[in-house]
C-alpha cells in the first residue's frame, strides 16, 4: 500500500512543484530532492528481504472477470532500477535548482522531471503488462515536454519532436507485442507470465509478438538503426541529459528486455534479434563518439555503445552475461551521470562545450576535475573502478560465448578501446593541457553544481573498493532475477591474472593510441565524407522521409478525398455498394438464372427498348441541358409505354403526367442556368462511363434477381378479393387509394397543401 | 399501452410543434423564451423516460415499436443530447442575430425521431425515424444563413443523405421482396429457417442498409461528408449531430443488425469489421493532421464511430452495455467539447483553429481543466467515464475473437491521445495572446459544468461497481 501511496504522491508533488517553486525559489531544487532521497532511503530498506529471495509483491484485484488488476512486484531488477532512479533523481532535482536558477519556466522544469520520476519508477515496479505500457508512454511524453523545455528554439522543438515519434510509434508495437503476449499467455501479470516461459516460447504469437516487443526496447533504448533521436535530444538542459538519456529512460528498454528474458529469452530468434541488434549498437555506437566536438554528443554516442553493450549482453543471456549486464548497468549510470553534469557545469562556467575549445580548466575548478577524473576512470575500465569490474566481466561473458567467442571479445574490445579514448576526450582533454579559455576568471560552480558529479564519481569508486557494501548484493539481487533463480555475485576488483586482464592491457593500449591519433582519424573521415555519407544514408534520413511522406499523405488525402466536391463524394459511396452488393450477386447469384429472361421479348418492346437505350445516350453525350432534358423525357415516355404494352394503362398515365410535370419544371429551371462552360476531361468522362455502366449494371442484377424471386404477398390476393365486395369499386388501386387508406391519403393530400402554402409564402415573400 | 414506447417521441414532436405555433405569435425579442420552453419539453421527455425506464420489454403498434433497456439507455443518451445542446446554443444564436423559435422546434423535431429510432422494431419505422431526424438537422445545419459555409454544408447533407435514405429504402424493398417481411424480430425468425431461394436478395438488402446506415453513422468509407458538414455547421449543431445523431446512428445499426440480421453475423461480421478497421484508423489518422478544433472534432466523431462498430461485433453480454455505456460517455464528451467551442466562438464570426485556443486554460482555468477532461474521456484514460466505455468494448470485441481489430483499436487509441492532447496543451502551454474572450454564456458554462460532473461521475460510479458487478 505504502508503494502505491508513495508513487501517486509523487504525481501530487510533480502538479504542486511549480506553486512550490515560487515559494521556496532558491532553495526549491534542495527541498524538493528529499522526496526521492525518501524514495531511495524506502527502497533501500526493501533490500534485506528481497536480497533473501523474498520479492514484494502486491496486488489488488479490480476487474477479475477482465483479468485488470493494479498490481505491483519489486524484485532484485526492480529495486537496482529503482535506486538509481531515486539516487540519481535526487542529485539531479538539487542540480537542476542550481543550473536552471535564473530559467523563468524552473517550475515547470520540476513538474515535468518530477512526472517523469513518477513514470519511471512506476515503469519499473509494477507487475502488469498494461500499465508498463501507460508508464512507458508517460517516460515518452515527459521526455518530450523536457527535451522541448526551451521551445522557444526550432532545434530543441523538432529534437523533442522526433525523440516522441521515434519512441511514441516504438512504444504503439510494444503495446501490440504486449497484448499478443497476453494472449499468448493468458494473463496480463507479469509475475504469472513469467513462469509461463515455456508456454510462450512454444505459442504462435512468440514470434510476432518478440519483433513487437523488441521495436520497442530497441526504439526506446536507442538502438541501430533507431539511435539517433538520442544524440539529438542532447538539445534538452543538461541534468535532463543526465538523468533521462543517460541513467535512466534509455535503460527502459534494458529493463524490459531483462524482465522478460525469463519468458521470451534463450531461443534462436532472441539470440539473432537482441544479440545481433546489441552488437551492432555497441561498435557502432563508440565509433561515432569520436566524431563530434560538442561534450554533450560525445556522451550521447557513447551512451548508444554502452546502451548496446548491455542489450547484447542480455541477449547472450548466460548468468556471466547477465552479470557483466547488471554490473555494467550500475557502473554506466553513476559515471555518465556524472559525465554529463559536469559536462553541465562546464558548460555553465565557460560558456561552451566543443573539447577543442576547453582545457586546463583543472587548476581552477579542482572540484568539478576531480569528479570528471573519478567518472572518465570508470569509464575507461581503469582501476579501482566499477567500471573495470564490468568490463572484465563483459569480456568474461564474451570468452565463454556459445558461439564465435573470439569474434565477440574483438568487437567488445574495439568498443572499449574506442570508449578508453572517449573517456579521455571528456574527462582529461577540458581540465589538462594548456588553458585554452582566458576570458573572465574562473573557479568551480556553487555546491548544488558540483555535489551531483561529485558523489556519482565517487561512488563508482568507492563501490568497487568495498563491493561487500552495496554493490554485491544489489547486483546478485538484479541477476537472480533476470535469470529467474537464486545467484551469487561477488565483485572483485582483482581476478587474478586470466585472458580478461590481459584484454583489459590491451584496451587500455589501444585506447591511449586512439585517443592520441583522434585529431589524424577525424581528418581521414573528413577526406572520406563520411559525414555526407551518412546524412545521405543514414537512419535519420529515413526519418526526414518518413515525415515528408506523412506531410504528402496529408495533402493528397486532402486533395483526393476530402476534395468537397459532392460528385466526388457520391462516387465513393456508389463504388462502396458495387462492391458489396455486387461481390454478393457474384457469390451467391450464377447468372445463368436470370439470363434466360432477358432474351424472352417481343419485336416491338425491343424497339422501344431501343429508343430508350438511344435518348440515354443522347442525354449523356449532349452538351445542351434542354435536350439532355428532353432526351430524359423520351426514356420516361419509353418507361410508360412499356406500362401499357403489359396491360396497366392507369399506371402509364400516371407515368405520362409526371415524366411531363417534370420536364416542364426541369425547362423551367434549366432555362435560367447558364450554358454548360467547363466540361470533364476524357479520363474523367470514362471513369464516370465506367461508374456508371457498374452501378447500372448492378441495379440492373438487382431487378432480374427481384423478379425471379416468388413475391408471396398476402396484400394482393386480399385487395382482390375484398375491393369488390367491401368497397363497392371494381378499380383495385382506386379503391386502394380512397377506401382502404383513405386516411393516409388524407395525410398526403393535407401535406401537399402545407407544401403549397409554403410555396405560397415563399412566392409572396420574393414578390415583396 | 400500445402507445407508451412512443410517449417520448410524442412529447417532443408535440413540444415542437407548440413551439412552432408560439413563434408565430410571440414578442420580438422573447426568444430566450423558446429556449426555456424547449428545455422544458426535453426535461418531460427525460422525466417520461424514467418513468418507462421500470416497465418491462413494452410492444406496441402493431409490434413496430419496442421499449426495452436498450432503448431506455439510447433515449436517455439522445434527451441528454439534447437538452445540452439547447443549453449552449442560446447565447450563440443570439450573438448572431439567429436565433429564433424555428431553431428549437427543428431541434426537438430531430430528437423526436431519433426516440423513435430508439425504439424502432420495424424496418419501416428505422426508415421513418431516420428520415424524422434528418430532415430537420438539413435544415439546423443551413441555419447560419446567409453564411456560404452553412448553406454549403446544408445542401451537402441534404443531397447525399437523400441518397442514402434511398438506398435503405431499397435494401428494405429488397429485404420485402425476399421475405415478405419488415418486422425485425421475424425477420431474424426467417433468417433461423431461411428459404434458399430468397437467401441473396436478404444478403443484398442487408448490404444496402449497412451503406445507408454507415453513412449516417459517418463510418469510413462513407464518412467523407462528415468534416465538410461538421465544420459549416453551426458550431453547437455540430455538437448535437456529432453526439445525438451517433447515437440513433448506433440504434439504428443495433436494431437492424442485432435484433434482424444477428442470425447471419457470419456474413456481415466481416464488411463491419473491414468497415471499423478503416474507420478507426482512418478517422484517428486524419485527426491527426487537422487545424481547426472543429474538424479535428468531426474526424474525432469518425473514429469513434469505427470503436461502435467494433462493439456490434462483440461478444452479446458485455457488447449491448458496452456500446450503450460508450454512447453516453462518448456523447456527455463530445458536447462538453462543443460547448468550450462554443464559448470559444466570438460574436462576429468565430476561429476554430488550434491557435485560437493558445493560452486560453490561463484566463479562464475552470474551462481549461473541463476541456482537458473531455479531451482525456475521449481518448480513453482513467477514471474517465470514457476508459470505462473503452474497456467495455475491446473486452466484448476481445471475447469474440476479434484480436486484430482490438489491437488497431487500442493502437488507435493511443495515437489519438496526442491530437486531444493537442489541444490542452494549446490551452495550458502555449503563450496567451492578448484577448478577450466574448461576454460570459451562462449556457455553455452550465453544460461544460455538467458535462464534466457527468464524466466524472460516471466513471467513478463504474470504478466502484465495475469490481463487483459486470
Amino acid at each position: 500500500m505504502s508503494l502505491i501511496l508513495a508513487l501517486v504522491l509523487t504525481f501530487v508533488l510533480a502538479a504542486m512543484a511549480p506553486r512550490l517553486h515560487g515559494l521556496l525559489r532558491e532553495a526549491s531544487g534542495w527541498v524538493l530532492a528529499l522526496w526521492p532521497l525518501a524514495w531511495t532511503i524506502y527502497l533501500g530498506g526493501l533490500t534485506g528481504r528481497i536480497t533473501q529471495g523474498d520479492p514484494l509483491y502486491i496486488r489488488y484485484p479490480w476487474m477479475p472477470q477482465l483479468g485488470v488488476s493494479l498490481s505491483f512486484y519489486v524484485d532484485g531488477l526492480g529495486l537496482l532500477f529503482g535506486l538509481l532512479i531515486s539516487g540519481i533523481g535526487a542529485l539531479v532535482l538539487i542540480y537542476s535548482g542550481g543550473y536552471l536558477k535564473k530559467h523563468r519556466h524552473l517550475g515547470r522544469f520540476y513538474l515535468f522531471i518530477l512526472s517523469f520520476m513518477g513514470s519511471m519508477l512506476g515503469l519499473v515496479l509494477t507487475g502488469n503488462l498494461i500499465a508498463l505500457f501507460v508508464f512507458w508512454e508517460l517516460t515518452s511524453l515527459s521526455s518530450y515536454f523536457l527535451i522541448g523545455f526551451e521551445h522557444e528554439r526550432e532545434e530543441a522543438r523538432q529534437a523533442a519532436l522526433q525523440a516522441l515519434l521515434v519512441t511514441g510509434i516504438g512504444g504503439l508495437a510494444l503495446l501490440a507485442g504486449l497484448l499478443l503476449l497476453g494472449e499468448a499467455g493468458g494473463t496480463l501479470e507479469l509475475t504469472v507470465l513469467l513462469e509461463r516461459g515455456e508456454a510462450l516460447r512454444a505459442s504462435p504469437y512468440y514470434l510476432p509478438a518478440l519483433i513487437l516487443i523488441l521495436v520497442g526496447a530497441f526504439t526506446k533504448s536507442a538502438q541501430v538503426p533507431f539511435h539517433f533521436w538520442l544524440p539529438n535530444a542532447m538539445e534538452a538542459p543538461t541534468p535532463v541529459s543526465a538523468y533521462l538519456h543517460s541513467a535512466t529512460m534509455v535503460k527502459a528498454g534494458v529493463y524490459l528486455l531483462a524482465r522478460l528474458s525469463p519468458a521470451l529469452g534463450g531461443t534462436a530468434a532472441w539470440q539473432i534479434g537482441v544479440t545481433g541488434g546489441g552488437l551492432a549498437t555497441m561498435v557502432l555506437g563508440a565509433i561515432m563518439a569520436l566524431g563530434p566536438s560538442d561534450l554533450k554528443r560525445i556522451l550521447a554516442y557513447s551512451t548508444v555503445s554502452t546502451l548496446g553493450a548491455l542489450t547484447f549482453l542480455l541477449g547472450l543471456g548466460t548468468p556471466l552475461a547477465v552479470k557483466a549486464a547488471m554490473t555494467l548497468l550500475l557502473a554506466h549510470a553513476l559515471y555518465k551521470g556524472a559525465l554529463f553534469l559536469v559536462a553541465g557545469a562546464v558548460d555553465h562556467e565557460t560558456g561552451t562545450r566543443d573539447v577543442w575549445k576547453l582545457g586546463g580548466l583543472g587548476p581552477s575548478m579542482p572540484i568539478t576535475a576531480t569528479a570528471a577524473g573519478m567518472a572518465a576512470l570508470s569509464m575507461a575500465g581503469l582501476p579501482p573502478s566499477l567500471g573495470f569490474i564490468s568490463k572484465e566481466l563483459l569480456y568474461e561473458a564474451q570468452l565463454h560465448a556459445l558461439h564465435l567467442p573470439a569474434l565477440l571479445a574483438g568487437a567488445g574490445v574495439l568498443a572499449s578501446a574506442l570508449l578508453v579514448a572517449v573517456a579521455g576526450v571528456v574527462g582529461l582533454r577540458p581540465f589538462f593541457g594548456h588553458p585554452v579559455h582566458r576570458t573572465g576568471h574562473l573557479h568551480d560552480p556553487p555546491p548544488s553544481l558540483w555535489l551531483g558529479p561529485l558523489l556519482l564519481g565517487g561512488a563508482g569508486i568507492a563501490l568497487a573498493i568495498a563491493p561487500d557494501m552495496a554493490a554485491s548484493p544489489l547486483t546478485t539481487a538484479a541477476v537472480s532475477a533476470v535469470l529467474g533463480k537464486p545467484t551469487v555475485v561477488e565483485l572483485r576488483l582483482w581476478h587474478g591474472l586470466n585472458p580478461s586482464l590481459a584484454l583489459s592491457a590491451l584496451t587500455v593500449l589501444a585506447g591511449a593510441g586512439l585517443y592520441a591519433a583522434q585529431p589524424f582519424l577525424l581528418d581521414i573521415a573528413a577526406r572520406a565524407r563520411l559525414k555526407e555519407w551518412a546524412a545521405r544514408w543514414g537512419p535519420q534520413r529515413g526519418y526526414e522521409r518518413m515525415l515528408q511522406g506523412l506531410n504528402a499523405l496529408a495533402t493528397t488525402q486532402t486533395r483526393l478525398l476530402q476534395s468537397g466536391f459532392l460528385r466526388f463524394y457520391l462516387m465513393i459511396i456508389i463504388l462502396t455498394t458495387i462492391a458489396l452488393v455486387g461481390s454478393t450477386i457474384a457469390i451467391r447469384e450464377p447468372l445463368s438464372r436470370w439470363m434466360g429472361r432477358i432474351v424472352d421479348a417481343r419485336p416491338y418492346e425491343l424497339m422501344i427498348v431501343v429508343l430508350m437505350g438511344l435518348a440515354t445516350l443522347m442525354a449523356v453525350l449532349t452538351s445542351s441541358r434542354l435536350a439532355a432534358v428532353a432526351a430524359l423525357g423520351i426514356v420516361g415516355y419509353g418507361v410508360a409505354l412499356l406500362y401499357m404494352l403489359f396491360g396497366a394503362p392507369d399506371l402509364a398515365m400516371t407515368q405520362f403526367a409526371v415524366e411531363t410535370l417534370t420536364v416542364i419544371l426541369l425547362v423551367l429551371v434549366v432555362y435560367r442556368l447558364p450554358r454548360f462552360t467547363r466540361l470533364s476531361g476524357r479520363p474523367a468522362r470514362l471513369r464516370d462511363a465506367a461508374l456508371a455502366l457498374a452501378a447500372g449494371g448492378m441495379m440492373t442484377a438487382l431487378m432480374l434477381m427481384v423478379l425471379s424471386a416468388p413475391l408471396k404477398s398476402r396484400l394482393a390476393p386480399f385487395f382482390a378479393a375484398n375491393s369488390l365486395t367491401l368497397a363497392k369499386g371494381r378499380n383495385v388501386v382506386n379503391v386502394i387509394l380512397v377506401d382502404f387508406r383513405a386516411l393516409d391519403t388524407l395525410g398526403e393530400i393535407t401535406v401537399l397543401a402545407v407544401a403549397a402554402i409554403g410555396v405560397y409564402a415563399l412566392l409572396k415573400l420574393r414578390m415583396e | 399501452m400500445a402507445w407508451l414506447p412512443l410517449l417520448p417521441t410524442l412529447i417532443l414532436t408535440a413540444g415542437a410543434l407548440l413551439l412552432l405555433l408560439a413563434e408565430a405569435f410571440r414578442r420580438p425579442g422573447s426568444a430566450a423564451g423558446m429556449a426555456w420552453g424547449a428545455l422544458w419539453i426535453t426535461a418531460l421527455g427525460t422525466g417520461a423516460t424514467g418513468v418507462l425506464a421500470t416497465w418491462g420489454p413494452l410492444e406496441g403498434i402493431y409490434r413496430m415499436v419496442l421499449w426495452d433497456r436498450g432503448a431506455f439507455w439510447l433515449s436517455l443518451t439522445i434527451l441528454v443530447g439534447t437538452g445540452i445542446a439547447i443549453l449552449f446554443s442560446q447565447r450563440y444564436l443570439a450573438d448572431r442575430g439567429i436565433e429564433r423559435g424555428e431553431y428549437y422546434a427543428f431541434l426537438l423535431l430531430a430528437a423526436g425521431g431519433m426516440l423513435l429510432m430508439a425504439v424502432a422494431a420495424d424496418l419501416l419505422v428505422v426508415f421513418l425515424a431516420l428520415e424524422w431526424l434528418s430532415f430537420p438537422l438539413y435544415i439546423l445545419a443551413g441555419f447560419a444563413r446567409p453564411q456560404p459555409e452553412s448553406e454549403e454544408a446544408a445542401l451537402k447533407y441534404f443531397l447525399l443523405g437523400a441518397f442514402a435514405s434511398a438506398f435503405l429504402v431499397f435494401g428494405i424493398a429488397l429485404i420485402f421482396a425476399g421475405t415478405g417481411l419488415t418486422n425485425l424480430s421475424d425477420l431474424a425468425a426467417w433468417l433461423r429457417r431461411p428459404d434458399p431461394g430468397a437467401q441473396s436478395l436478404v444478403w443484398i438488402g442487408g448490404a444496402l442498409l449497412l451503406v445507408a446506415l454507415g453513412f449516417k453513422a459517418a463510418a469510413v468509407p462513407f464518412h467523407l461528408w462528415t468534416p465538410d458538414v461538421y465544420e459549416g455547421a453551426p458550431t453547437p449543431i455540430t455538437g448535437f449531430m456529432a453526439a445525438a445523431t451517433k447515437t440513433a446512428a448506433v440504434a439504428a445499426l443495433i436494431r437492424v443488425f442485432w435484433t434482424g440480421l444477428g442470425p447471419a453475423m457470419d456474413l456481415w461480421a466481416g464488411p463491419v469489421a473491414l468497415m471499423a478497421a478503416a474507420t478507426m484508423l482512418v478517422g484517428n489518422g486524419v485527426a491527426l493532421l487537422q487545424s481547426s478544433f472543429k474538424r479535428m472534432m468531426a474526424y474525432s466523431s469518425i473514429a469513434h464511430a469505427g470503436y461502435l462498430l467494433m462493439g456490434l461485433l462483440g461478444e452479446p453480454s458485455l457488447a449491448l452495455p458496452g456500446v450503450m455505456f460508450y454512447l453516453l460517455a462518448y456523447s456527455i464528451a463530445t458536447l462538453g467539447a462543443f460547448a468550450v467551442a462554443v464559448r470559444m466562438a466570438g460574436p462576429n464570426g468565430e476561429d476554430q483553429s488550434f491557435g485560437a485556443y493558445a493560452g486560453v486554460a490561463r484566463g479562464s482555468p475552470g474551462m481549461g481543466a473541463a476541456m482537458a477532461l473531455f479531451m482525456l474521456s475521449l481518448i480513453g484514460v482513467p477514471p474517465t467515464a470514457g476508459f470505462f466505455a473503452k474497456l467495455m468494448l475491446f473486452a466484448a470485441a476481445w471475447q469474440a475473437g476479434w484480436i486484430a481489430l482490438v489491437l488497431i483499436g487500442v493502437i488507435t487509441t493511443v495515437i489519438s491521445a496526442y491530437f486531444y492532447l493537442r489541444v490542452v496543451v494549446a490551452m495550458w502551454m502555449d503563450r496567451p495572446e492578448p484577448r478577450h474572450l466574448p461576454r460570459p454564456d451562462p449556457g455553455a458554462r452550465l453544460s461544460m459544468a455538467l458535462s464534466a460532473f457527468a464524466t466524472l461521475f460516471l466513471g467513478v460510479l463504474w470504478l466502484m461497481l465495475g469490481g463487483l458487478s459486470l
